[in-house]
């Protein structure tokens, strides 16, 4: 009886699957033939009753460990799924997930979002590639100024990387005035991006522009 | 669950053999100092067999009234990022994910004074709780949690023992009062604890360009007073942020996005109340939480807010 909770754990501690246990589980009452391991057949039965006074302490303990943790036998697969459920229901991933620390999953959980945001605003939408050194031209629709259209043309000085957050700087002549304006890659707002011309930078942040005045659209 | 199955099935086998000669003492009562009292707290089943003032309470919707205060739900704040209204409006959001929020203990005015639920949220292995922690989960009968924190309700709004509390007991476009334990800051000084301004970099002002400046007069009355701003510890409280507005339920993934800031790091517990001062319309709000109907069809799609018909921008003119 405690040797075979005994391997069940053993079993347990070295990761095995939910398969494995149930082969262990089997195969046991066969091999031992005692009165004792009847009522360990019958613990591993698909309803865990627990036996009352015949089994002892710890074994209960274990077994009640084996159910919680969603890896037990054959009956308890249901109850493995639904408490599997909850925690990796959050990650849409099957194979559940190591709950270590919660700022771990936390983080874990807001990449998943943030690739899905952006997945699902390039299948809407097609956005081209904007480096640094490329010269755009972009219809902006502007909720504030009665949604009007305007067309926006420049170079585009940096791009900030941040998942749905990705931003980029844009400088443009408005009016003989040096103006750069910081837009959000994906914004609904942001109706379409031409790439006109693409120049050789040798550096990711071109604010040296700043101090460049010379030509236009420059 | 075991330990769940272990109560109800002694409860059935009780009522059905009439609490003959033999009486079946699970392992873990042998090694107890309580008495052998087999009290009936509340079943799943509505199982109300227990003496005097033993209390039927069942998960069914009810009405709410105007003075019924819901429970509310335990999150963990996995972070912020933003999102556009269907308007092209950029809104702030903090992501909540609520983690199989389970009812744990209910409180009542009869046995502990007080009308309470406590939830419990997370996982956590046995191992890594306290025999007492575990002990309590196990006379509950519901799975081990990792948080627990309880609501303080209204007579109606009790729900039973192992009761689920999903994000779709929160409507979108409602506010919310979330508490939490904000970020800890260590020993701050005068200018980032409490804003004062410091003195000038230069033109003399000596070794004190951050310091506090004085605390007091003089001789009268010769000591400072108390509560003077000074340098301490700051962070690591819990604060409440009011009338925080629900933008977005997403039930599928038990994920709840809020309008702003909540206080605390990534990872940390965030507890979500109805608020208080901008209240909902109470039919509105499922009471005392949200139960899924056998005919309904499992809502899979993220639930958001009603923002209006009107272009807020175009409306201007």
């Amino acid at each position: 009886m405690q040797s075979l909770l005994r391997s069940i754990c053993r079993a347990r501690s070295q990761g095995a699957s939910a398969k494995r246990l149930l082969d262990c589980a089997a195969t046991t009452p066969a091999v031992a033939q005692s009165a004792v391991n009847q009522a360990s057949a019958n613990l591993l039965r698909p309803l865990i009753r627990p036996i009352g006074s015949q089994v002892p302490y710890h074994g209960c303990f274990c077994l009640k460990a084996l159910s919680l943790r969603g890896l037990s036998t054959a009956g308890n697969a249901e109850l493995a799924v639904e408490e599997d459920d909850p925690t990796s229901a959050a990650v849409e991933h099957p194979p559940r997930i190591k709950f270590k620390r919660p700022d771990k999953t936390a983080r874990h959980v807001m990449n998943i979002l943030n690739k899905e945001a952006v997945e699902k605003v390039r299948s809407e939408r097609d956005i081209p590639d904007v480096q640094a050194g490329c010269i755009i031209q972009m219809r902006l629709q502007v909720p504030e100024n009665k949604r009007r259209e305007s067309t926006l043309k420049g170079i585009v000085i940096g791009r900030r990387n941040a998942g749905i957050n990705t931003t980029f700087r844009l400088r443009r002549l408005v009016a003989g005035v040096g103006v750069e304006s910081v837009f959000p890659l994906y914004s609904p707002n942001i109706k379409e991006i031409k790439i006109l011309d693409r120049k050789k930078v040798r550096r990711a942040k071109l604010y040296y522009l700043r101090d460049r005045m010379n030509a236009l659209k420059k | 669950m075991a330990a769940a199955a272990s109560r109800g099935l002694l409860a059935r086998l009780r009522g059905l053999s009439l609490s003959g000669p033999r009486v079946l003492v699970p392992p873990s009562r042998l090694f107890s100092a309580e008495p052998l009292v087999f009290d009936q707290d509340d079943d799943d089943a509505g199982w109300g067999e227990g003496g005097g003032g033993g209390r039927i309470i069942e998960a069914r919707p009810g009405v709410m009234g105007p003075s019924s205060v819901r429970t509310g739900v335990i999150g963990v704040k996995c972070g912020m990022s933003a999102m556009w209204d269907k308007w092209g409006a950029k809104v702030p959001i903090t992501v909540l994910w609520v983690d199989d929020n389970i009812v744990c203990q209910v409180k009542t005015p009869e046995k502990e004074g007080i009308c309470a639920l406590q939830l419990g949220a997370g996982q956590k292995k046995e191992k890594h709780l306290t025999k007492p922690e575990v002990g309590h989960f196990r006379a509950q009968g519901v799975p081990l949690k990792r948080k627990l924190r309880e609501f303080p309700v209204t007579e109606d709004a009790l729900l039973p023992v192992g009761t689920t509390i999903s994000v779709r007991h929160f409507v979108p476009g409602q506010y919310v009062d979330v508490t939490g334990i904000t970020k800890g800051k260590g020993f701050a000084g005068g200018m980032k604890r409490h804003g004062m301004s410091g003195m000038p970099a230069s033109h003399g002002a000596s070794l004190s360009h951050r310091s506090i400046g004085s605390t007091g007069q003089r001789d009268a009355p010769g000591r400072v007073f108390k509560n003077r701003k000074m340098p301490g510890r700051m962070g690591g409280v819990q604060r409440t942020v009011k009338n925080v507005w629900v933008y977005q339920i997403d039930p599928a993934r038990n994920l709840l996005y809020l309008r702003g800031q909540v206080p605390g790091p990534q990872g940390s517990f965030i507890f979500v109340k109805d608020s208080n001062f901008k209240k909902p319309d109470p039919s509105l709000l499922p009471f005392p939480t949200y139960f899924a109907q056998e005919g309904e069809l499992e809502v899979l799609e993220p639930l958001v807010a009603d923002l209006g018909d009107v272009d807020p921008f175009m409306a201007a003119d």
